[in-house]
């Protein structure tokens, strides 16, 4: 093994010799003095300046530490631990275990020594030793400390989904914090330390104008005094949302219920979250007369939540209702941010083979995430064994893609009932209930299911496509489906109704905030 | 959010495994090429993917021969009749190995770049033929990350899930 390991190196570092074409660039000025602050004491370390940017000799801070730093012709390998990451000059990306350490600039060499950034220690510390780095350029201290007292990374999204300013701010742990208004702003005030990305961002955005870090705040200045905002937080990864939009009216293109009122937080199906695939420049298939797959879904999503809500009298949100793109695990955000009890993502099929017809349904395949469901043990294990805590971030995300696995029963069920009432639709020949690592499908915590309507790169299906009819007929088809899945599931938790009946409580809107604390999120119980 | 990836990392993650010795190779050894059969899947009538054997020149180093499979694949079947499950534009840009069994293919070419328009279906056959052909040929290789010019992708088209490797799965293959 370890000759055919090296054989692999061998031939992978001469090709990187070829691939590797981008400038060097000029070497940083040498060496001034730093002090490595570590448990085991203070120690002085060599840094670099170069372009307003602080290199590290990683070599005196991984030594510092007890491991080691070796250069092997093709760039570097820290060791500490056990743990050994990888990294060179051509990347700001490290590799460590089957990760990827982040880094602002890319490492250089003085004298073939490296120096890195100190975010390099960071990601390399917290995977090797649960311990993380500080740099504070005033004091020229780089401090070691344990993880579990570190400052909560943040990193900050801004984005427009469908006429709402999202802005997403992602944890590296929970925290507490609050969210105070002000005149054309909000402050999320977080309870402990944090670990900023920068210092101030502006953004292209219609709503928000600048995010800025100042202590333990975080200030989105919005565009206009009348933006106001909803705030939710979403777990694992753990997040803090706010949709921003232009005062009480709702933005158009909201997705929002179409039901006017909300059924009560009760055991059942109540809420029902239909997300038309694609949108916006993610077209996806387009058929030979040139029907394309996000415009056939997003008329069949907006018949197919109209008669579900008049049938079953559930809540039902669309994912889009216009023309737009919405990231996948947005789309699943979404379902989980309403405590969807139920996520049905519709599109249409493409072949090379021809002749290819029928619909097809499919849930989440769980073989894709054996490996990532062991590892979450294992880490999960780990940090029961010692002091880390409960929740590293490696956690918080190997949950998130392990969201979906708690509903797959229930899912399968779903895609079953979704499946036989296709398979009623005349003309339309069943290709069975599957399972496939589907991205939107991956963070729903909530029964969850795909289904390909029809072959829209077959010229016949195509046609029946775009007619009314044909649509009517597959609308009906899901609503059956889901209408049986409903009645089925509340059978089984022991309330089910005889027939559908409206809601009888209603919940008010929620408003937007003016100063709101941290609150646990519904749960849904898995089944 | 997408990151780079500089594919000579992982070279330095596969180098870590090595002696250093090993590091000053004959390469006119390590370079020696035979011709041996390799799998290959492609989509077969019934939508599944199938097996079909050919001759190829390889070198006798796994890192060499997996970016030589892999661009064989993408050359389609050597049945006119079969058609082609990537597009056309598709390259292997690069292949790599790492120690613990994942073997990282990095996609590129204009389609894939700017966003493929395809089902769900087609979506599948194409990673699944990539990685049934990886895992088969290479059996020290346990699993397969799809990158697209050298970063992470998310999806090739938006449905199969490529922020993870992938584990083989014989669902994608007819019997």
């Amino acid at each position: 093994m370890t000759r055919s390991l090296s054989v692999i190196a061998i031939a992978l570092a001469s090709a990187v010799l070829l691939l590797a074409q981008a400038p060097t660039p000029a070497p940083p000025n040498p060496a001034s003095q730093a002090t490595l602050r570590a448990p085991s004491g203070d120690k002085a370390i060599t840094i670099a300046h170069q372009n307003n940017q602080t290199y590290f000799a990683a070599d005196e801070v991984i030594a510092g530490l007890g491991g080691s730093v070796t250069h092997d012709g093709n760039g570097f390998k820290a060791s500490l631990n056990n743990t050994v990451a990888a990294f060179g000059t051509d990347s700001r990306f490290g590799v460590v275990k089957d990760d990827l350490i982040e880094m602002p600039i890319p490492p250089v060499t003085i004298d073939n020594r490296p120096f890195v950034p100190w975010q390099f220690f960071q990601g390399f510390l917290i995977r090797s030793s649960n311990l993380d780095a500080t740099w504070d350029p005033a004091t020229r201290i780089l401090q070691i400390h344990p993880a579990q007292t570190a400052a909560v990374g943040v990193t900050v999204s801004v984005a427009n989904v469908q006429g709402i300013s999202k802005v997403v701010l992602t944890l590296t742990a929970p925290a507490d914090y609050t969210i105070v208004k002000e005149p054309g702003a909000y402050t999320v005030r977080f309870k402990n330390p944090i670990r900023a990305p920068y210092v101030e961002q502006t953004h292209e955005d219609a709503y928000v104008a600048k995010t800025s870090f100042i202590g333990q705040d975080l200030r989105i200045q919005l565009t206009a005094p009348d933006v106001v905002g909803d705030a939710y937080r979403l777990e694992n990864p753990f997040r803090i949302v706010l949709d921003l939009r232009k005062g009480a009216a709702v933005a158009p293109g909201t997705p929002q219920p179409l039901n006017s009122t909300r059924p009560i937080e009760a055991p059942g199906i109540h809420t029902i979250v239909i997300d038309p695939g694609h949108g916006g420049k993610e077209v996806g298939a387009i058929g030979p007369g040139g029907l394309m797959e996000k415009d056939a879904t997003l008329a069949l999503c907006r018949k197919l939540a109209v008669a579900l809500e008049a049938k079953l009298k559930t809540r039902v949100v669309l994912t889009r209702n216009d023309d737009t793109v919405v990231p996948l695990d947005q789309r699943t955000a979404i379902a989980n941010q309403y405590h969807a009890d139920l996520f049905l993502s519709v599109h249409m099929n493409a072949a090379i083979v021809k002749g290819a017809h029928g619909a097809e349904t499919y849930f989440l395949s769980l073989d894709a995430s054996d490996k990532l469901a062991e590892k979450a043990a294992e880490v999960e294990n780990a940090s029961k064994n010692s002091a880390a805590p409960a929740a590293s971030s490696d956690l918080k995300l190997m949950l998130w893609d392990l969201a979906q696995q708690e509903y797959l029963n229930e899912s399968s069920r779903l895609a079953q009932a979704v499946q036989e009432e296709m398979n009623r639709i005349t003309g339309v020949q069943s290709r069975g209930v599957k399972q496939a690592p589907f991205k939107v499908l991956v963070g729903a915590t909530m029964p969850a299911a795909l289904v390909e309507v029809a072959f829209i790169t077959n010229p016949d299906e195509e046609g029946k496509i775009k007619s009314d009819a044909f649509q009517k007929t597959v609308v009906d088809a899901l609503t059956t489906a889901v209408e049986r899945y409903k009645v089925d599931y509340e059978t089984r938790i022991g309330v089910a109704q005889p027939a559908p009946a409206a809601p009888t409580t209603t919940a008010p809107a929620p408003a937007a905030p003016t100063t709101t604390t941290t609150t646990k999120p519904a749960t849904r119980t898995g089944t | 959010m997408r990151r780079a990836v500089v594919l000579s990392l992982a070279i330095l993650a596969v180098a870590g495994g090595c002696k250093k010795k090993e590091l000053t190779p004959n390469l006119n050894l390590e370079n020696k090429v035979a011709v041996r059969p390799v799998t290959l899947f492609f989509e077969g009538p019934e939508m599944l993917l199938v097996r079909e054997t050919r001759n190829v020149a390889l070198p006798e180093n796994p890192a060499g021969a997996l970016s030589v499979v892999a661009r064989e694949l993408l050359k389609g079947s050597s049945n006119a009749g079969v058609p082609r499950i990537f597009p056309r534009d598709t390259v292997i840009r690069s292949a790599f190995l790492l120690p613990d069994g994942t073997a990282f293919i990095d996609l590129g070419g204009n389609t894939l770049s700017q966003g493929w328009g395809t089902g769900s279906h087609e979506e599948l056959m194409a990673v699944y033929s990539v990685v049934q052909t990886v895992t088969t040929n290479f059996p020290e290789a346990k699993r397969v990350r799809i990158l697209v010019n050298d970063e992470p992708a998310e999806t090739l088209a938006g449905h199969v899930n490529l922020s993870r490797a992938l584990l083989p799965s014989a669902a994608y293959v007819a019997h």
